[in-house]
C-alpha cells in the first residue's frame, strides 16, 4: 500500500509541476495584475531604473487645493534630469512590505544605482504594526512568494497569510500600550501609552472658557497613540529594515532611507516635551543604526512646520507642496554625493 | 478552523496519521482531543456547552435505559429540555424579546428588549438535533445507551461532521466508532478524491458566486431588476455549492479515518417536485425532521386523516424554517415549502392525469424548472438578513427596470455556475469518488488534473466560511 501511495503522490506531484507550468504561463500574470501590480511595475523597470523611491501616502499629495501635484518622488527626480526615477508606491506601507519588494526583484542585466525608501517613524507603532490595513498588505505579498506560483496562488485562495481579524489585532495594540513600559532619560509622569493617554484625556486642555477643549484632547491622545514607544532591535519593524539593509549591501546597492517629517510643533504644543524626547530618540535609534557603510539615512525628522502638513487634525506625513518640495531637496542633496555628474539644481 | 483553511490540510494528515499508528483502543482518545482542538479553534469557551450537551445525554440515556416506563418519558424529557433550553437561550433569546417588545407595544407597553452579549456557538444546532435524536432512539427501544463516554462525546463531537453535519444516527456513527479501521489503500484515495472534489465545488465555485450575490443583497435598490433576479438564481447555486462541498469535505476527512457518513445530497436540482428536493437536499436534516416531527406529529394525529399530514407538513416545515435562522424570514422560508409539500400532497392524483396528457419528459423538465424556481425564490428570505430585506429584494426585481446595469465581473460567476451544472450532469444520482472508479487510469488522471486546475488557479480569493456553519 505504502508502494502503491508513494506512485500516486509522485504523479501527483508531476501533475503539479504541469499546472504549474500551465498556470505560469496563462493566468499569472492576470493575477499578479490584480493582486500586486507592484511586483510587476518593479518587474517591468528592474533593468532600466537608476534610483528607486519605495513609498506610501507620504509621496504624494491629498489637498485638492494644492497648485503643485508633484510628489516627493518626482520632485527629487527634477534634480536628476538624466537619471530614471521609478516610483513604487502603496498606501499604509511600511518595511515589512518594501522587504518583498526588493527580496522579489530580479537582478539580471544590471543594477539601480540607488535604491531610496521611506522610513516613516509612525511605521514602528503600535497601531501602525497591528493596522487593519495590513491584511489586504499581506494579502498583496502571497503571488511573490518564492514558491511555485501555482501554490501562492492557491495559498491565496486559502488565505495563507497573516490575515488576523481586526478585533484580533486591536487587542494587540491594546497589550502593546497596556504593558509596555516606556523608557524615558529622565523621571517621566507617565509609564505606558495607556496611562499617558488617559492622563490626557481627563487632564488635557481646557478651552478659554473652562471647559475641555475635546478637539485638542483627542488630537493629543492621537500623537501619544503614534509615537510614544522606544525603538530597539526586537520592533518587527526594525527588524525589517535590518533584513532591507543587508540585502543591499549584498547587492552592492546603495541604500537611502528617507526619514519622513513629522509634525513636532504639533507633538510639542499639545503632549510637550516628553514626546519629542522619545521621537528624536527613536530618530537617533535609527540614524545610529542604518547611517553606515553603503546605507544613509536622509533626517527630515524636523525639516517641515507645522502649518505645511496637509492634515492639521490628524496625525499624517501628509505635507503640502512646501513640505514636499523640501524634503525631496534634502533628498536629492543625500543623493548628490553619489549621482555628481548627474546633479542639475532644479530649484 | 475552516476546511478550506491551510490550518485544516495540516491538522488533518497529522489525526489520520495518528489513528492508524495508535492501537486501537486509544483511537478514541485521540478523536477527543483532534475534534476539541478543532472545535476550539473557532471560539474556545463554547466548547463546555458541548461537555454540557454530551453529559446531559449520556447521564438521560442511560437512566431511559434502566427506567420503568413513566419515568422514562420523564428523563426524555428532561433530557429534550435541557438540549432545547441551550439552543432556545443561545439561538433564541434576541428574537424572543424583540418580539415581546414589539408585542407589547401593540398595546401601548414599552419593553426595553435585554442585551446580553451572545454568539450563537458555531454548530450548536446541529449538535443539539443529533443528540436528541439519541435519546429518542433509546427511549423508543431502537438503540442501546452508550456506557463509554469516551465513545458517546466522539459521536456528538466527531470533527468532520460537527459544524454543520450531515446529522448522524448513533446506530449508523457510534458503531463506526467504535470499529478497528485498518489502514487500506481505497479508504485514503477516495477520502482524497472527496476533499478535492469538496474543496473545488466550496472554494472555485461557491466562492466565486460570493461577492456578486453578496454585492446585491448587501444593496439590492442600486442593481438593475435583472441583475436581482440574477442574484437570486445564483445564490441558489452558491448555497448549494457551498453546503454540498462542506459535506464531501467532511465525507471525504471521515474516509480517511475508514469512517462512513452519509451523503446529505443527491443532485438536488434535478428534482421535479418539492417532496423530491427534500429527498435530495440535505438529506439527514429532512430525515431527522421526517423521523422525529412529522412522523411523531402524524402518529399521534392520525383520526384527523389527511389533515394531520397536510398540518403535519406545515408545522415540521416552520420549526425546520426556524430551526435554520432565529427569524421571521426563515420561519417564511419554511412555511412556504411547507406549503407547497401541502399543494403537491393534496394534487397528487390531478398532477397523475395531468402528467398522462403531456410527454414524460416535458412534464419532468418543466417540473424541475418550476421547482428549481420555487426554491431559488424561497432562499430569498433565507439570504435575506431580515424580513424587510426580503421584501426590499422582491420590490426591486419588479420595479428597478430603470435602473442602468452596475458594472460587474460575470466571468467566474458564470463559469461557476455553468462548472456545477456540468459536474451535476455529469454525477447525476452519484458520488465523485464513485463515478471515477470506473474510468480507466489515463481519465481518471485527466479529470484530477482539470479539477486540481481549477482549485489551485481558479478559486476565490476571498474567503467566505461556509453558509451553514452560522446554524
Amino acid at each position: 500500500m505504502i508502494k502503491k501511495i508513494g506512485i500516486k503522490l509522485i504523479l501527483l506531484l508531476l501533475v503539479v509541476t504541469g499546472l504549474n507550468f500551465i498556470y505560469t504561463y496563462t493566468l499569472f500574470d492576470a493575477d499578479l495584475k490584480e493582486k500586486s501590480p507592484e511586483a510587476i511595475a518593479i518587474k517591468a523597470s528592474v533593468d532600466s531604473t537608476d534610483i528607486y523611491y519605495f513609498g506610501e501616502s507620504s509621496n504624494v499629495t491629498y489637498r485638492p487645493d494644492d497648485s503643485i501635484k508633484t510628489s516627493i518622488s518626482e520632485l527629487s527626480g527634477l534634480f536628476f534630469p538624466q537619471l530614471k526615477v521609478t516610483n513604487i508606491n502603496k498606501f499604509a506601507t511600511h518595511g515589512g512590505i518594501y522587504k518583498q519588494w526588493l527580496f522579489g526583484m530580479r537582478l539580471k542585466q544590471r543594477k539601480p544605482g540607488a535604491i531610496v525608501i521611506t522610513l516613516n517613524l509612525r511605521s514602528f507603532d503600535a497601531t501602525w504594526i497591528n493596522s487593519k490595513l495590513e491584511t489586504p498588505l499581506q494579502e498583496s505579498l502571497v503571488l511573490t512568494k518564492p514558491y511555485p506560483n501555482l501554490i501562492n496562488r492557491f495559498m491565496l485562495s486559502l488565505q495563507a497569510f497573516d490575515n488576523r481579524s481586526e478585533k484580533q489585532r486591536e487587542q494587540e495594540v491594546i497589550e502593546e500600550w497596556t504593558k509596555t513600559q516606556l523608557e524615558f532619560p529622565f523621571e517621566a509622569k507617565y509609564s505606558t501609552v495607556k496611562q499617558w493617554d488617559d492622563g490626557m484625556a481627563n487632564g488635557g486642555h481646557l478651552k478659554a472658557d473652562g471647559t475641555w477643549d475635546t478637539d485638542k484632547i483627542s488630537l493629543a491622545c492621537h500623537y501619544i497613540k503614534g509615537y510614544a514607544f522606544n525603538l530597539n532591535e526586537n520592533n518587527p519593524r526594525v527588524k525589517d529594515f535590518d533584513a532591507i539593509f543587508n540585502w543591499c549591501k549584498e547587492n552592492k546597492i546603495s541604500l537611502y532611507l528617507n526619514l519622513m517629517a513629522e509634525n513636532l510643533d504639533y507633538a510639542s504644543d499639545l503632549v510637550g516635551k516628553d514626546l519629542l524626547v522619545l521621537m528624536k530618540q527613536n530618530r537617533d535609534f535609527l540614524m545610529q543604526r542604518y547611517n553606515r557603510e553603503h546605507c544613509v539615512v536622509v533626517d527630515n525628522l524636523e525639516l517641515v512646520s507645522g502649518k505645511e502638513f496637509i492634515d492639521q487634525n490628524w496625525t499624517s506625513e501628509h505635507y503640502d507642496y512646501k513640505g514636499r518640495m523640501r524634503i525631496a531637496k534634502h533628498l536629492a542633496t543625500a543623493l548628490k554625493k553619489q549621482f555628481e555628474n548627474n546633479y542639475k539644481e532644479a530649484y | 478552523m475552516l476546511f478550506n483553511s491551510l490550518h485544516f490540510l495540516l491538522f488533518l494528515p497529522v489525526v489520520v496519521a495518528l489513528y492508524y499508528l495508535l492501537p486501537h483502543k486509544f483511537r478514541w482518545l485521540l478523536i477527543f482531543v483532534a475534534s476539541c482542538y478543532f472545535y476550539m479553534s473557532f471560539v474556545p469557551k463554547y466548547i463546555l456547552i458541548l461537555f454540557a450537551i454530551i453529559l446531559i445525554d449520556y447521564t438521560a440515556a442511560i437512566a431511559i435505559e434502566k427506567a420503568g416506563d413513566k419515568r422514562k418519558l420523564l428523563y426524555l424529557i428532561l433530557s429534550l429540555s435541557a438540549n432545547l433550553l441551550l439552543l432556545g437561550f443561545f439561538k433564541y433569546f434576541h428574537f424572543a424579546n424583540e418580539n415581546v417588545a414589539a408585542l407589547l407595544s401593540l398595546f401601548g407597553k414599552e419593553f426595553h428588549p435585554i442585551n446580553l452579549d451572545i454568539i450563537l456557538p458555531i454548530g450548536l444546532s446541529f449538535h443539539t438535533l443529533q443528540s436528541m435524536g439519541y435519546t429518542i432512539e433509546v427511549y423508543r427501544g431502537n438503540q442501546k445507551a452508550e456506557k463509554h463516554l469516551g465513545y458517546f462525546a466522539n459521536y456528538v463531537l466527531f470533527f468532520p461532521q460537527m459544524v454543520a453535519g450531515p446529522i448522524e444516527r448513533y446506530a449508523t456513527l457510534g458503531s463506526e466508532l467504535r470499529k478497528e479501521h485498518k489502514a487500506v489503500y481505497d479508504n485514503f484515495s477516495d477520502g482524497f478524491k472527496l476533499i478535492l472534489f469538496g474543496l473545488l465545488v466550496k472554494m472555485t465555485i461557491a466562492d466565486n458566486l460570493a461577492p456578486f450575490v453578496n454585492q446585491v443583497y448587501a444593496n439590492p435598490s442600486a442593481f438593475n431588476s435583472w441583475q436581482v433576479l440574477l442574484a437570486v438564481v445564483l445564490f441558489a447555486f452558491q448555497i448549494y455549492a457551498d453546503f454540498y462541498g462542506y459535506s464531501t469535505i467532511a465525507l471525504g476527512s471521515a474516509r480517511l479515518l475508514g469512517i462512513t457518513i452519509i451523503d446529505n445530497f443527491k443532485t438536488p436540482f434535478s428534482s421535479s417536485s418539492i417532496t423530491e428536493f427534500w429527498r435530495r437536499w440535505h438529506i439527514s436534516l429532512s430525515t431527522w425532521f421526517n423521523d422525529y416531527v412529522f412522523t411523531s406529529f402524524v402518529t399521534a394525529k392520525r383520526d384527523w386523516g389527511k389533515w394531520a399530514v397536510v398540518l403535519g407538513l406545515l408545522l415540521t416545515f416552520f420549526i425546520s424554517g426556524l430551526w435554520h435562522g432565529a427569524g421571521w424570514n426563515f420561519a417564511l422560508y419554511g412555511l412556504m415549502h411547507g406549503v407547497a409539500l401541502v399543494f403537491e400532497f393534496l394534487t397528487k392524483k390531478q398532477r397523475k392525469k395531468l402528467s398522462a396528457k403531456i410527454p414524460g419528459w416535458l412534464y419532468f423538465k418543466i417540473g424541475t424548472l418550476l421547482t428549481f424556481l420555487y426554491v431559488a425564490f424561497s432562499w430569498i428570505f433565507f439570504r435575506s438578513e431580515n424580513f424587510d430585506k426580503s421584501t426590499q429584494v422582491i420590490k426591486s426585481i419588479f420595479y428597478n427596470n430603470g435602473l442602468s446595469f452596475t458594472a460587474v465581473n460575470w466571468s467566474l460567476p458564470l463559469f461557476a455556475t455553468l462548472a456545477l451544472v456540468m459536474l451535476d450532469v455529469y454525477l447525476h444520482n452519484s458520488r465523485f469518488d464513485l463515478k471515477v472508479k470506473s474510468l480507466k487510469s489515463p481519465y481518471r488522471w485527466a479529470i484530477y488534473s482539470v479539477l486540481l486546475f481549477c482549485l489551485m488557479a481558479l478559486s476565490g480569493t476571498q474567503k467566505f466560511s461556509f453558509i451553514y456553519f452560522q446554524f
